[in-house]
């Protein structure tokens, strides 16, 4: 498996159904590529595959998994991945990703995305079936990271550590979701800033951008609101660490009308444009 | 892998199953939180489960939460998914066994036109992105050598699904769809096909009876001159031949087959 740069493919957006009208009768030029999600694609055929063609057409497209669970502890469900190659085969994506957790236990699905411990042996675990995974594919992954409400007591290193060993002795790239450092630094009480800090510079290979809700005392990774603030803030001092990144604005709730989103992607570029020109 | 991490998410997915028993034994693996209690973090995940689950199973049912109202709907939802944790690894496919779950837990079971329901409602699902495949089109059949038509097995296209129905399911779907009061439940047997049309909306209609005796003989891998001789039981001999083209003309044309034989 080869070792590839990083590519940059520019400004993009979650491929959502209730735009799907708008894409296709005018797909838009502010786009610069989309991200579908992996298991909404694994059907048949029908007008979600015909859709997905059309975009393809188009734009690149990169794909986003829920269900990898490549912290589970359950054997790599070979199904699945045979689907997941599969799609890749046709879609011919730039990147697959999924998720730095575990999704269930025992064969039965949360359907949530659930933290590890920050330990040794949880990234020895993790290591060992990313290396699976990405000799299954052919390919490198990208492995984006949470946003938590507990901690482990079994953990005994940061988050961004345990992060980092992993990408790096398994090969794998990362997706960056600023919101979700936002989240889980408010939630755990540690500086983003250190988290940007202890990510290696060439691992990161995407970013998303999202917002979050405010419950009392914990802030709830809902990806239902505009990009916050804090969120933009954090966006320019990653890219200023990391250089040009492909970046999308990743909203999974309460989705807005498309030009609501297309006019958070252009503030991305302002801000993606005002770091790298001033790093 | 190491039994401890095994162990752990053994126990944190319990616990967000709202077994009060592992909560209690998850709770030492927790570190104390910096803005609140490992149990209130630990309840954003309870709930995220039961909350996701439940907007899947209504994405998915949208008529009959609606026809069976707030209450029951959410009764439904919690009994399912209790009773099903999911197997699946796609949101799309949680709800498969809801249908079969209503037709044996009450009071779904003594209403049996609500699993009806909801067996109609994922047929429309399975049926939106079923397989695709090219169409057989009736010329293509026109082109076949008048004596190979005996033999001819028509295949139906991966979205064609039978929906038998005992109750007038159908009937109350479409007044719900239509924002009408739902008709009182009435027994009342039929056979509804869906299918995806050529231009992949989903579509379904009531089946005429020699309609059912053929799509019953075709998919249990009966033949052309198999048919024909079944359904003289309806029709004289010289006309059956009429009627059975007339069939497969209808279906080709509405886009339910893919090959002649």
């Amino acid at each position: 498996m080869q070792t590839q740069p990083r590519p940059y493919l520019g400004f993009g957006l979650g491929l959502r159904a209730q735009h799907l009208g708008e894409i296709l009768a005018h797909p838009p030029a502010a786009v610069d590529w989309f991200e579908i999600i992996s298991e909404n694609f694994m059907v048949g055929g029908g007008k979600p595959r015909r859709n997905l063609e059309f975009v393809r057409e188009r734009y690149p497209v990169v794909m986003h998994g829920v269900s990898l669970s490549i912290g589970g502890s359950d054997p790599l469900d070979q199904d699945y991945l045979q689907k997941l190659k599969q799609l890749a085969f046709e879609v011919e994506p730039a990147w697959i990703s999924d998720h730095l957790c575990w999704t269930g236990i025992d064969g039965v699905n949360s359907h949530d995305l659930l933290p590890l411990p920050y330990s040794e042996a949880a990234i020895k675990h993790v290591v060992a079936r990313v290396s699976q995974v990405q000799e299954f594919l052919g390919r490198e992954i990208l492995l984006e990271n949470l946003s938590s409400y507990v901690e482990f007591s079994g953990s005994d290193m940061p988050e961004w550590q345990f992060v980092a060993e992993i990408a790096q002795r398994s090969g794998c790239r990362l997706l960056l979701d600023v919101n979700n450092i936002q989240v889980s630094a408010h939630n755990h009480g540690f500086n983003p800033l250190d988290y940007l800090a202890g990510i290696p510079i060439d691992r990161v290979w995407q970013i998303h951008l999202a917002g979050h809700s405010v419950h009392g005392e914990y802030v709830i990774d809902t990806h239902d609101h505009a990009v916050p603030n804090s969120v933009w803030s954090l966006y320019g001092a990653a890219i200023r660490r990391f250089g040009a990144v492909s970046t999308m604005i990743e909203r999974d709730d309460h989705i807005p009308p498309l030009p609501e989103l297309l006019a958070e992607l252009a503030q991305a570029r302002a801000v993606h444009e005002l770091a790298i020109a001033s790093p | 892998m190491s039994t401890a991490l095994a162990e752990l998410q053994k126990t944190f997915f319990a616990s967000m199953r709202d077994v009060a028993a592992q909560t209690e034994q998850l709770m030492p693996s927790l570190a104390p939180g910096r803005h609140a209690t490992p149990e209130i973090g630990l309840a954003i995940y309870q709930n995220a489960y039961s909350s996701r689950l439940r907007e899947a199973l209504g994405n998915d049912h949208p008529l009959l939460g609606k026809y069976l109202g707030d209450t029951l709907w959410q009764q439904l939802c919690a009994g399912y998914i209790d009773a099903h944790p999911s197997k699946v690894r796609s949101l799309r496919d949680f709800g498969a066994s809801l249908p079969g779950y209503m037709t044996v837990t009450e009071p779904f079971s003594v209403n049996p036109q609500t699993a009806e329901l909801a067996q109609f409602e994922r047929r429309l699902l399975d049926c939106f992105d079923a397989a695709d495949a090219p169409l057989a089109t009736w010329q293509s059949l026109l082109a076949t050598p008048p004596e190979l038509w005996p033999t001819l097995c028509p295949q139906f296209h991966p979205s064609v699904q039978l929906h038998r129905a005992d109750w007038n399911s159908v009937e109350i779907w479409r007044a719900l769809k239509a924002e009408q009061v739902p008709p009182e439940p009435n027994a009342v047997s039929a056979n509804w096909l869906l299918w995806r049309d050529p231009e992949l909306v989903t579509r379904f209609r009531c089946l005429e009876p020699d309609e059912t005796q053929a799509y019953a003989h075709f998919c249990a891998g009966g033949d052309f001159a198999g048919l024909c001789e079944a359904l003289q039981e309806r029709h004289q001999a010289e006309t059956v031949p009429g009627v059975a083209l007339g069939l497969l003309q209808r279906w080709s044309v509405e886009g339910w087959l893919t090959a002649w034989s």
